[in-house]
């Protein structure tokens, strides 16, 4: 069995959080707290804040007030190539970063830079259904396979924290079904777990917890039971 | 009425070994709202790239078989809204009405049609928005409202929910249902089959480029 | 930096072939024109252009950046490396044909470097397409001449989504020179892959939005082109004609 991350999960903190686009506020003092290897799905309409909110765990944004921490890590002090160590953070249009020239190159990507080997990295293709794919060039494959890939580098990197950002848009249920599998094996294993998602059935899916953000502020947070 | 039939239709792309499409027989007629759903790679794409007429005369490539389409005003909407934003339009109005000026229709005609559309696709409140700016979804909502001001009477769309919350995409398929209400024959191609099954009137379940099943959304998508 | 910036300048506000075809008469003149003070005419006369469309402190980074390792090596080249006479010039002796030489080509390439960049900023595409649909120029040429106006912008918004998802696996920009040349990989080839994915899409689409319907699209909004504007026009192709007609007759300009 793939070892699927380098450490346990960690927890997850923002305090305070206030941060605007141009003018309007985007977020306005949000305050979570995500325990290691919690499971939490972020819901909301387009523009509520969810993914400003995720985006700051990288170091991509900074907020204008308050404090972002990963486990003992405070974000305001590290670049996001640094936090990379500890999240891996799946955008939601793969083709934003897929360059090598093979499917199994560009999933090693990630942990080469992190200094992890790669060896473990024919595995995760294997786990994800790629391993067919893994001497294909990423773009002669349909979109879908493409995401699925990049998803598969952001799991090589064995974060201890993984966001992801509509990791089963434009999936259908068997192809949903795999990226399903492949988070539980992380929980299990202790990982912290964050999605952004509009797909219910992803979320009911995996999700323990749901946040709903509104305008900029959390409207709800309840604990859910997965199904089976 | 029949817009679209297929008669033992193949289609191959161009430098492609394999055929994407094989042996396929379907007769489309106004009205229907047809679902189209099958696993990665096994050609819903290239169903609607020749259904719609745009394969092989923009998309390379060899038919074989027999096609007929007999609609004269064909729309196509695909899953990533931002790379069919024409670049040349610094609003969502001119956006949309963009295609109607496309084909030389008089202005008020044009404008009428732009209005109706924006109306439709629930965008009318970003008219004067510099399409740049909105998010995937509104962006995806400008874009289907840009196929509908052409007035088509064949309306193809790729996974046109994939940038949408649950809301929007219901609003979106039952306005689809509408448009194939109102005479249209409406193709739509998403992984999404437990929202779409609810409006269409015809499913299609495609594998390694066939027909598997073809049939009664309930049953076909099951 | 590079690409359109709204405002309300008479730039901005004239029908949109003006401040092109003014641009465009100064890359002439600055090709018809030969000697250091005539070219350096040229260039206050861009720069005059780009005051009026207000958008001078816009275009002045980017064109610096571009003009000075050009005006270095220019200066490099031709001054200190060109043949005699040999002058003396802040102290280093410099060639006086190679100096005169690297005054034209470098004015020339700052002159041109600013009426360019002028035009990508006070000219809106969306205005420029209303124009030439109200014209009946073809789609093709429209299309090429404004996603040639557009291009930069777009790389720009694409390349910054690209590093950002690089960053997040790890990859640092610092380094030895080695470390940067080995990082241009990941970020320039998804930039030239997902730009090619997108083409088919995109000619997908403006078919589909009937580009290719061979009717002459209905101008919306035309922009007004008022008789001055087009006088003006006129005057600018009979000054260029003019400075080719000079040269050629052997006026020293």
């Amino acid at each position: 069995m793939t070892a699927v991350a380098a450490g346990t999960g960690f927890p997850v903190r923002w305090e305070g959080v206030r941060f605007a686009y141009a003018g309007d506020d985007v977020l306005h003092d949000v305050s979570l707290d995500i325990a290691a290897g919690e499971s939490v799905a972020l819901l909301g309409h387009n523009g509520a804040g969810k993914t400003t909110l995720t985006r700051m765990l990288m170091g991509l944004i900074r907020p204008r007030e308050g404090r972002v921490a990963v486990g003992d890590w405070d974000v305001a002090r590290k670049r996001p190539h640094q936090m990379a160590a500890r999240v891996g953070y799946a955008f939601q249009h793969a083709d934003q970063q897929l360059f090598a020239r093979t499917v199994a190159d560009d999933a090693a990507f990630g942990p080469s830079r992190l200094g992890l080997g790669t060896g473990h990295v024919a595995g995760i293709l294997d786990e994800l259904g790629l391993a067919g794919a893994a001497r294909r060039h990423p773009y002669d494959l349909p979109a879908p396979l493409r995401k699925l890939v990049s998803l598969a580098g952001v799991f090589a990197m064995r974060t201890g924290v993984l966001v992801l950002d509509e990791p089963t848009a434009g999936f259908d249920r068997e192809l949903r079904g795999r990226v399903v599998a492949a988070l539980r094996r992380r929980l299990d294993a202790g990982v912290t777990v964050i999605s952004v998602s509009h797909d219910l059935a992803f979320v009911r899916l995996v999700a323990t917890r749901e946040v709903t953000l509104d305008r900029g502020r959390i409207a709800s947070d309840r604990a859910v039971s997965p199904s089976p | 009425m029949s817009v679209v039939r297929l008669a033992g239709a193949g289609f191959t792309y161009a430098g492609a070994a394999e055929p994407s499409l094989r042996d396929l027989t379907l007769d489309v007629r106004s009205g229907e709202l047809v679902a189209l759903a099958g696993p990665a790679g096994a050609g819903t794409t290239t169903l609607l790239l020749v259904a719609g007429g745009y394969a092989p005369r923009v998309i390379a490539g060899t038919l074989t078989g027999e096609r007929v389409i007999t609609a004269r005003r064909p729309a196509i909407v695909f899953a990533a809204p931002w790379t069919q934003l024409t670049g040349l339009c610094q609003t969502v109005r001119a956006e949309v009405a963009f295609g109607p000026a496309s084909h030389g229709r008089p202005r008020e005609a044009v404008l009428a049609a732009t209005e109706r559309a924006m109306r439709q696709a629930q965008v009318d409140h970003l008219g004067g928005r510099d399409p740049a700016t909105l998010s995937g979804g509104e962006l995806q909502r400008v874009i289907v409202a840009s196929a509908l001001a052409l007035e088509p009477d064949l309306l193809v769309l790729d996974d046109p929910a994939a940038e949408l919350d649950p809301a929007a995409t219901d609003a979106l398929y039952t306005l689809l249902r509408e448009v194939a209400a109102a005479g249209a024959a409406v193709f739509v191609a998403t992984p999404d089959v437990e929202r779409i099954v609810k409006v269409a009137t015809r499913a299609l379940l495609l594998g390694r480029g066939r027909i598997v099943k073809d049939g009664v959304p309930a049953e076909v998508l099951a | 930096m590079i690409g359109y910036v709204p405002g309300v300048s008479p730039l901005h506000r004239a029908h949109p072939y003006t401040p092109l075809a003014t641009a465009g008469a100064l890359l002439l003149a600055a090709f018809a024109v030969t000697t250091p003070a005539t070219i350096g005419v040229i260039a206050v006369l861009a720069v005059a252009l780009a005051l009026l469309g207000g958008v001078l402190e816009r275009v002045a980074r980017p064109a610096f950046v571009i003009a000075v390792p050009t005006w270095t090596l220019l200066l490099v080249l031709h001054a200190l490396l060109g043949p005699e006479p040999f002058g003396v010039l802040a102290g280093l002796r410099v060639s006086e044909p190679g100096l005169t030489r690297a005054l034209v080509l470098g004015g020339r390439l700052t002159a041109i470097l600013v009426a360019f960049l002028t035009v990508l900023a006070v000219v809106s595409p969306a205005r420029l397409v209303e124009a030439m649909t109200a014209r009946g120029v073809s789609f093709a040429w429209m299309y090429l001449l404004v996603s040639t106006l557009t291009l930069v912008p777009r790389l720009r918004e694409r390349a910054a989504r690209i590093l950002e998802a690089q960053q997040c696996r790890g990859l640092t920009l610092g380094g030895s020179p080695l470390a940067r040349v080995a990082a241009l990989g990941p970020l320039v080839l998804p930039l030239v892959l997902g730009a090619l994915v997108e083409v088919d899409e995109q000619v997908l689409a403006l078919d589909a939005r009937g580009v290719t319907s061979g009717q002459r699209r209905t101008a919306l909004d035309p922009p007004a082109d008022h008789t001055m504007e087009r006088v003006w026009r006129v005057v600018l192709a009979v000054a260029v004609v003019g400075l080719f007609a000079a040269r050629f007759a052997g006026a020293g300009l």
